[in-house]
């Protein structure tokens, strides 16, 4: 019997990583300046978020989150298994992890996301599991 | 490896605006100064987390031009507002974010091998 997936799946996206981004971002949080085709390794999370098929607004809130309530980004792990190189075309793969209600001293309640998102081409790049607060809808 | 400090700021809030072009996020708390305002934050915009995440690694990239990132752990515990001045704090493995004396990312970092 085939299982059924606890959270609904995530279409893929795409990530561009261009030279002209890599610039920007490296000039915006005072990086030296690339000196090959590596990009700056923000991009594992700047791409992840950038290169989901829709906002991370939209996305929280088709989860039945509150993002207009003001989430918190609490914490990030990054895999780096191969530096990200400019102009190239990244696929970015999605997957909610976990969502849990926890009791909150700042909230009442808060609910907790739990996303992984891989950036690969042919092969895999970097891993990132992102950890998300949102105030629990209805406690405030 | 030694204690190294790396100012960095004015915090840009026009940055801020192209942060979320390429976050795809159009949270207002980053883009106008009366949406932080009506969130609590105080009349500056709010600086997007993975910005704050990317001084503390362009800091170990200005100590090391040759640093080959395998892994990150970042913590963020702070905000950063618009026209803050920031210290990123790098020693070895650890790096800190700080605002006025107060961290506000903490992160553990390993390295890879120069190709």
């Amino acid at each position: 019997m085939a299982e059924t997936p606890a959270y609904p799946a995530l279409a893929p996206g795409k990530f561009d990583l261009s030279a002209a981004r890599d610039d920007a971002v490296r000039r915006m949080s005072g990086a030296p300046a690339r000196t090959d085709d590596r990009a700056h390794p923000i991009f594992a999370f700047v791409g992840a978020l950038g290169g989901l098929p829709m906002p991370i607004k939209d996305l929280s809130e088709s989860l039945g989150l509150d993002f207009a309530g003001g989430p918190v980004l609490a914490r990030c792990q990054i895999a780096l298994t191969r530096p990200l190189l400019v102009d190239r075309t990244y696929r970015v793969t999605a997957r909610v992890a976990a969502i849990e209600r926890k009791p909150s001293r700042r909230y009442g309640h808060a609910d907790h996301l739990h996303l992984a998102i891989a950036l690969a081409d042919d092969t895999p790049f970097t891993e990132i599991a992102l950890h998300i607060i949102f105030p629990a809808k209805g406690d405030a | 490896m030694t204690q190294s400090d790396t100012p960095f700021g004015p915090v840009s809030g026009p940055d801020m605006a192209d942060w979320c072009t390429l976050l795809n996020d159009d949270n207002q708390i980053h883009l106008t100064r009366e949406a932080a305002q009506a969130a609590g934050f105080g009349p500056n915009r709010v600086n997007p987390g993975p910005a704050n995440l990317a001084y503390l690694m362009s800091a170990l990239m200005q100590d090391d031009p040759d640093t080959v990132f395998a892994s990150v752990d970042a913590r963020f515990i702070g905000n950063v507002l618009e026209d803050d001045h920031l210290i990123a704090r790098t020693d070895g493995s650890e790096a800190t974010l700080l605002r006025d004396g107060t961290p506000v990312v903490t992160a553990t970092f390993t390295f890879g091998e120069p190709e």
